[in-house]
């Protein structure tokens, strides 16, 4: 599954792995910003900034190629609206679809698997986003694997009790039992949240998160944050001069 | 429909994402009133439910399957301002973890489908939910709420550029509304299946609002999108149609003088002097005009009531 292969890349040890959270966080803005408000030369900008992921991706030891087809997830969407623009006419716009989002997407990508998700979102907390929100991103993480397991054996546990039959059963009555299914389903995870906050009331929580370890923001963090910003600038503006 | 990165033009993600920090915070701040802060596992877990209910196919006539995509189900259950919460934490996760959805387009998600999706969808609900009309509201809920989100990510990618020809507009606008009608059948089952669970689940909304009252209101949102989705189509129609139909005379001196042609006049003499950024200045400023007047007209209405 695509989260358990991110979970084994995020925690690697690397030079780019060890880097704050936040400096991380605040050069993937800076790289996401520059590419999006580009216009002229998009294609070497793209090639140039495709060779700065991959540089990162190489520094973080992660497999170049796996990173770069795990991106392509985006791909499917983007083509959609690519040939739409282009069939109106407006290839430039097309081409501009496809390299912005593919090199978004791989830009975030690179920052989740070299950050683990919960350093990652306290990286986020420290710069003031909603607390509440994202404690309950957290725990939404926390329990997807638990859910959808469940979702899973009951949707087995449905089709060997015949439910994909369509001779058995017509699609009216098909319907009303993929209805119940998923009312089980909202009414087991209800039951099951309160036993977690029963359980977690009954270990001390008052409301919020202790955490082992504080992150700490040192030089090094400052460092790269800025030379990676200023590079990331700095070609574009040299790439929109050449052109 | 998750709009990722490179998409949008950039006048139309940072507004969006303007708008969406400080109406997120407002909405989380909300949430916290009415679920006290200890019981964020329950709004975590229903968010892992969201995700997992994906899974579960509604078969659809001819060999296709639909699925839920939760909105409304959220907010009948938990509220709306929680269901607001549990959605944008889902659309957090899906852009960080699964690049479901970019971190720039994050605010135009969160506005298109956590906020606009699920107020859309809570309102047929909170209006007629407790009298007769109540099964008709769930199912009109869910149809609003995926509809609604929808319209406005098409009409965000219009604003930003994107051309479409005439017959896909029309085909992608049919696909919104047989996925809006699926959502609202899928909701409707769940919550009847959950009321005979357990009928604890669902909220109760007043009941006796008047018929009237709400039907203006439902129609008024469903006119906003629909008008969104036509200004942004051709942003030079509603011009031409005040030209021609002669109320520009009229409508000029009467709108010129705040927001002269979309354009903050004073503002923009001074410090903003990229066009886009008086463009969406004025629109906001217009935006919350509307609001205030909205407010205004809204405590006048509800104090004549009362007396």
């Amino acid at each position: 599954m695509h989260h358990v292969v991110l979970e084994r890349w995020s925690r690697g040890r690397s030079i780019i792995h060890r880097r704050d959270p936040r400096a991380k966080l605040a050069t993937l803005l800076v790289f996401l910003v520059v590419l999006a408000t580009a216009h002229h030369n998009l294609v070497w900008l793209s090639l140039a900034l495709l060779a700065f992921l991959s540089a990162a991706v190489i520094a973080a030891g992660l497999p170049l190629a796996g990173v770069l087809a795990r991106a392509g997830i985006v791909l499917p969407f983007s083509a959609v609206f690519a040939a739409v623009s282009w069939l109106a006419g407006d290839p430039g716009r097309a081409v501009a679809l496809l390299l912005k989002s593919y090199l978004s997407a791989l830009a975030v990508l690179v920052a989740v698997s070299t950050t683990p998700l919960p350093a990652l979102i306290r990286g986020l907390e420290m710069t003031g986003a909603p607390r509440f929100l994202l404690m309950v991103a957290q725990f939404l993480y926390r329990y997807l694997f638990v859910i959808s397991e469940e979702a899973q054996h009951m949707t087995k546990a449905a089709a060997s009790r015949g439910a994909t039959a369509r001779s058995l059963a017509g699609s009216r009555s098909r319907f009303r039992a993929a209805a119940g299914a998923l009312a089980v389903l909202f009414a087991r995870s209800y039951g099951r949240a309160e036993d977690i906050h029963r359980a977690m009331l009954a270990r001390g929580f008052e409301g919020s998160f202790r955490t082992l370890g504080a992150l700490d923001f040192r030089g090094s963090d400052a460092c790269f944050a800025a030379l990676a910003s200023l590079l990331l600038i700095l070609t574009r503006v040299a790439i929109e001069r050449a052109g | 429909m998750h709009i990722p990165d490179g998409f949008l033009a950039t006048p139309v993600w940072a507004t969006l994402d303007a708008a969406a920090l400080p109406a997120t915070g407002l909405i989380v701040r909300r949430a916290q009133r009415e679920f006290e802060e200890a019981r964020i596992p329950l709004l975590g877990v229903m968010g892992a439910f969201v995700f997992a209910a994906q899974m579960i196919n509604f078969p659809v006539g001819i060999g296709t399957s639909g699925h839920l995509v939760g909105g409304a189900l959220l907010a009948f259950t938990l509220g709306p301002a929680a269901a607001s919460v549990v959605m944008a934490a889902i659309l957090t996760i899906q852009a960080l973890v699964f690049q479901d959805g970019g971190i720039l387009a994050l605010g135009p998600n969160v506005v298109n489908m956590a906020i606009a999706g699920v107020m859309a969808g809570y309102l047929p609900f909170y209006l007629w939910g407790g009298g007769r009309w109540r099964k008709l509201s769930i199912f009109a809920g869910g149809t609003l709420s995926v509809l609604v989100s929808a319209i406005l990510a098409l009409a965000e990618l219009l604003i930003s550029g994107v051309k479409m020809p005439g017959a896909v507009l029309g085909v992608s606008l049919a696909l919104f509304v047989v996925s809006g009608l699926l959502e609202g059948g899928i909701t409707l089952a769940v919550i009847q299946a959950l009321e005979s669970i357990q009928p604890g689940f669902i909220r109760k909304p007043a009941a006796g609002r008047s018929f009237a009252l709400g039907a203006v209101s439902v129609g008024a949102v469903l006119l906003a999108a629909v008008g969104v989705l036509f200004a942004s189509a051709a942003p030079d129609g509603i011009e031409r149609l005040g030209r021609e139909t002669g109320i520009a005379a009229h409508a000029r001196t009467l709108l010129a003088t705040p927001l002269s042609g979309y354009q903050v006049t004073f503002l923009h003499s001074t410090f903003l002097h990229s066009s886009w950024a008086g463009k969406a200045g004025a629109g906001l400023a217009g935006l919350a005009l509307i609001y205030i007047a909205c407010l205004a007209i809204g405590r006048a209405v509800a104090r004549h009531r009362s007396v």
